[in-house]
């Protein structure tokens, strides 16, 4: 095995999980970005060319944080995915590669022309809906 | 000449602990040295069970003292042995009443899983440690059998078992709850995963230094889910040396470390057979297998058994031979196996750097 996490952090207003790992290096990892690659089989399917794009997960909460065994977590996120059980490898993998896989996931997001945001945050934000009539 | 705390120090620094390799001064095992005029006594506290070597131990240490310390008068030494927590996340319970858990797999079912985990459970005992068997055999349960026990737990309240007991050893397995030895566990996956976690979790274990848990062969179902909801302080691997046994014990090694559980060791099964006929020896399932393996995987060769017909005989028969044969070569080699195994968990227990990070929620 590679590296050991010593601490991780929810930091739950500003959406991040922070994880220190034993050689020190430390990511600071939102929610969305967990929540999107996750490592469940609901995302990933059963091999390339099987995922499924998430999408709409900007705003995606987690309600706790679950050890499994002595070598990973299960991230129970607000949105009822809670099937994903982040290894320390991989954990260490979504830091050291954030930049990389954070824009590989816009990419495909804006390729199959849909949004971070969930429905009813689009409205809101096109400024439509019954809640923001003209002044 | 005189001589001061120091002095003693120093000396114990340059003594090998046999079972350890490591000085006597290294750790915290060195106490209560107390110095009136001549005379010396001090405490030895092991990190590990040996109640069988405690007095080899301590006159090997006062042998030692008596050399380095010229002018000594009386020297007492005190050895004895307290078995070490394995260190969890706070919060995180192990299992009540349970300090270490270790599993014992193999990937190839025959090669003797159950019959080395009992004689080992069995060779901790004897050495003054509480120990504990967790039969994970939901379909094929051994220790029932092997342990010479009959009958059902008693229940403890509404949720809890007792564990049935023989030979000092507190077990459990589901062999106990179900009416005749010929029933068969008709199940699939999830029931049996829940049925385990019923035996660990539901069975009263009282104050036990060590957890022996029997597991079947493969990589599935019980191995996963003993791996994912309890930390498993270590695993021991049982193979035979055949090429075929190997093959499959190295995938499930590989599987531990894919949970993060720490291998102990290897223990090699029938690596000889003695002849009860004319005691020839002979390698009937080929040489040097778990050793090539250790080496392979960076981890250590726990010990070598024979095919004997004897081992086979008193564990069917429900006392085996680590009971049967006490002072016998067989229980000799379990003794030493389970003597290693306890030292190597005793050395992770005070590696903080297996455990479980702590988790902090915070509102910012």
């Amino acid at each position: 095995m590679s590296e050991h996490p010593t601490e991780i952090k929810l930091h739950q207003q500003s959406h991040l999980l922070e994880i220190t790992f034993d050689d020190e290096a430390c990511y600071r990892l939102p929610y969305e970005y967990l929540r999107v690659y996750s490592p469940s089989a609901e995302v990933r399917g059963h091999g390339t060319g099987q995922e499924t794009l998430q999408t709409g997960k900007k705003n995606v909460g987690v309600v706790e944080v679950l050890p499994v065994g002595s070598y990973a977590l299960k991230i129970v996120f607000d949105d009822g995915h809670d099937s994903g059980l982040y290894t320390w490898e991989y954990l260490y993998a979504l830091g050291q590669n954030q930049v990389e896989w954070w824009l590989q996931y816009l990419d495909r997001l804006a390729a199959a022309g849909q949004r971070r945001e969930a429905d009813c945050e689009q409205e809101l934000t096109g400024g439509c809906g019954g809640g923001c009539g003209h002044a | 000449m005189s001589f001061n705390e120091a002095d003693v120090q120093a000396a114990l620094k340059n003594l090998i602990d046999p079972n350890t390799k490591k000085d006597f001064a290294n750790g915290k095992s060195l106490k209560n040295i107390v110095i009136s005029g001549n005379d010396l006594s001090l405490d030895i506290l092991l990190g590990y069970p040996a109640q069988s070597v405690w007095k080899e131990l301590s006159s090997l240490i006062e042998t030692h003292l008596k050399s380095a310390l010229p002018g000594a008068g009386k020297i007492s030494v005190n050895v004895s042995s307290k078995v070490v927590p394995h260190a969890v996340q706070q919060g995180v319970k192990l299992v009540d009443g349970v300090k270490n858990i270790i599993a014992v797999a193999s990937g190839k079912g025959g090669v003797g899983k159950s019959t080395t985990a009992v004689n080992i459970a069995l060779a901790l005992a004897a050495e003054g440690a509480r120990v504990g068997m967790l039969d994970a055999d939901i379909y094929g349960p051994s220790q029932p059998t092997m342990l010479g026990i009959d009958g059902q737990p008693e229940t403890d309240g509404a949720n809890f078992m007792k564990p049935m007991t023989n030979h000092g050893l507190q077990a459990m397995s589901i062999g106990f709850l179900i009416g005749t030895s010929d029933t068969p566990m008709i199940w699939r996956g999830p029931m049996v995963t829940q049925a385990l976690d019923q035996l660990l979790r539901q069975t009263r274990w009282d104050n036990l230094d060590y957890l022996i848990v029997d597991l079947p062969p493969g990589t599935g179902d019980i191995q996963l889910s003993l791996a994912q909801q309890v930390p498993v302080t270590g695993a021991v691997i049982v193979t035979t040396p055949q090429d075929i046994a190997l093959l499959d014990a190295r995938k499930g090694l590989k599987m531990f470390e894919k949970v993060g559980v720490k291998i102990v060791g290897i223990v090699e099964n029938m690596s000889t057979h003695i002849c009860s006929q004319c005691g020839h020896e002979e390698h009937i399932f080929g040489s040097g297998g778990g050793g090539k393996m250790c080496a392979d995987y960076n981890t250590e060769l726990l010990g070598n058994l024979p095919l004997d017909i004897h081992i086979r005989e008193q564990t069917d028969s429900g006392t085996p031979t680590v009971v049967a044969d006490p002072d016998g070569k067989v229980a000799k080699t379990y003794k030493q196996i389970a003597r290693r195994i306890a030292v190597k968990i005793a050395e992770m227990a005070q590696n903080h750097n297996a455990v479980f990070p702590k988790i902090v929620v915070q509102n910012t």
